[in-house]
């Protein structure tokens, strides 16, 4: 008979890299508050997550941010990722708020915002991240892949995590991970047979980043699935944790 | 841990290179060993050729009589050959239910042109699952309302709704079939998954009326299972959704 643990939790220190926090316009989700949001974390045995807000993808950056700073105040186990968009905000005046608040993460949604991802439209952006070794997230539905590497490939000291990366991009998504040394993927999406092991085996430990893309996905089966890998501790905490925060301390 | 019976209900064998699907029995075994599952329902679906579908399902079932339980598949694009297909697959090849996919074969599923193959399996009192789904605005071949006035029509084939309309929409109109309809039972897997899902369809259907796939070796089986395994139901239920039911609907030995 098959053995299941029924009462899973994580056995390691674990960050979830990929969570929304909010309510969105045209759909129910069912968990959109800070109290769900810590409910879930902690049947699943999630230590902290980095979220942001779906406001700031789908309307508007400014209030979305903030929306998403209200959230989660006084709550240190959320971390917030900050939404940027190249096309309409200051710069200089997103770097100041990023200061500010200590926000260590960015990402863009170039589809939703409509724009290229292209040298001339978020090549000085690119640079600023590079600068402060602020590592930036692209959601995978977000992007045409050859616009990505085609950029990135001029910003090799721009640290990207590519999100939510489905199982139909399997045929693209490692050799672009192979083509840019500086990128990394997020792991909720990817559910094709052995993924995770093919991940680590074809761009490596330090580059496989543990997401569940909650509340869109669950959060405990990716790490369910990720405990039965017979990964070492070391390896399992590297995925769960390690290398997220590594990257937002601005290490490589 | 705890040892329990797992059938995963939603499996393929055959080649898919566009999606990077293996079709070898050590390289399926070895996802399954690592999950935990016993046994996979593995149906082919991929070619206008049924028969060369089920031999291929049938080559598993025979190397591996252990782990793989052969489902058939028959296609409505070949009328002549639907009901000789389905005589030789349960009775020589010993399939234990029947899949079809509206999807692929591009005709929604209450289409006449499967009536004579629901004709059959009511005749029989056989298990059908079928594709369910309701993404999107143009994702109206195997919407799950669609199969209320066919459980009612065939009330002797226990129909399985896979993949459970796969997102939140389709998710709610599936457990409005299952609820209108005793025979209608929903199986779990999806690429789609939102938080709370095997909670809703247990909610929704009964403990007893949702059983637990994959899709493998197209997804790998250990994130769905542990959509089962780490949902907030009681573990009896969990128990249920990962092989009991299935054992039950199927009529295999425990």
């Amino acid at each position: 008979m098959g053995e299941v643990d029924l009462n899973f939790k994580s056995s390691v220190p674990t960050f979830d890299a990929c969570v929304a926090l909010g309510r969105r316009f045209n759909r129910y989700v069912r968990s959109d508050t800070l109290e769900g949001l810590i409910t879930t974390m902690d049947r699943a045995g999630v230590d902290k997550a980095l979220a942001y807000s779906p406001h700031a993808i789908d309307f508007d950056t400014v209030e979305g941010n903030e929306l998403l700073m209200q959230q989660i105040a006084g709550e240190p186990r959320v971390v917030p990722q900050f939404v940027g968009n190249p096309t309409y905000d200051d710069m200089d005046a997103f770097a100041s708020q990023l200061h500010e608040l200590a926000v260590r993460s960015v990402r863009m949604a170039p589809a939703t915002h409509r724009y290229p991802f292209t040298d001339w439209v978020v090549g000085d952006w690119l640079e600023w991240l590079a600068s402060e070794n602020l590592p930036l997230w692209l959601d995978s539905k977000e992007f045409d892949p050859t616009q990505v590497h085609d950029t990135l490939k001029n910003h090799p000291d721009t640290p990207v995590v590519f999100s939510e990366v489905h199982y139909t991009q399997a045929a693209w998504s490692v050799p672009l991970l192979k083509s840019l040394p500086n990128t990394y993927i997020e792991i909720s999406r990817f559910v094709v047979p052995d993924g995770y092991q093919k991940l680590i085996d074809k761009v490596g430990i330090d580059k496989v980043i543990f997401g569940s893309r909650f509340p869109d996905s669950s959060m405990a089966p990716p790490l369910y699935a990720l405990h039965r890998m017979n990964l070492s501790d070391e390896d399992l905490q590297a995925v769960c944790s390690g290398n997220l925060e590594r990257l937002l301390q601005g290490q490589r | 841990m705890v040892n329990t019976p797992v059938i995963d209900f939603h499996t393929h064998v055959g080649r898919w290179g566009t999606s990077h699907m293996d079709d070898s029995p050590e390289i399926f075994l070895k996802l399954t060993d690592a999950a935990g599952v016993d046994k996979s329902c593995t149906n082919c679906i991929f070619y206008g050729d049924a028969r060369r579908g089920n031999d291929i399902v049938s080559r598993f079932a025979r190397e591996h009589p252990d782990r793989f339980l052969p489902v058939a598949y028959v296609t409505p694009r070949y009328p002549d050959e639907m009901l000789p297909e389905l005589e030789r697959a349960f009775g020589e090849l010993g399939a234990k239910f029947l899949k079809i996919y509206p999807t692929y074969y591009q005709k929604p599923v209450d289409d006449p042109g499967y009536f004579p193959i629901f004709e059959w399996c009511n005749d029989r009192n056989k298990v059908i699952m079928c594709h369910s789904s309701k993404v999107a605005a143009d994702d109206i071949l195997t919407l799950p309302l669609s199969f209320i006035p066919l459980a009612k029509r065939y009330s002797n084939i226990t129909w399985v709704l896979g993949h459970s309309g796969n997102g939140m929409l389709g998710q709610e109109d599936a457990v409005t079939a299952a609820k209108e309809c005793e025979n209608i039972v929903l199986e779990t897997c999806t690429s789609y998954a939102e938080h709370g899902t095997i909670e809703f369809l247990v909610e929704g259907a009964g403990e007893d009326r949702v059983v637990y796939g994959s899709d493998a070796p197209l997804m790998d089986p250990r994130p769905q299972l542990g959509r089962i395994a780490t949902s907030d139901i009681s573990d009896e239920a969990k128990r249920k959704v990962l092989g009991l039911n299935a054992i039950r609907i199927l009529g295999l030995e425990n």
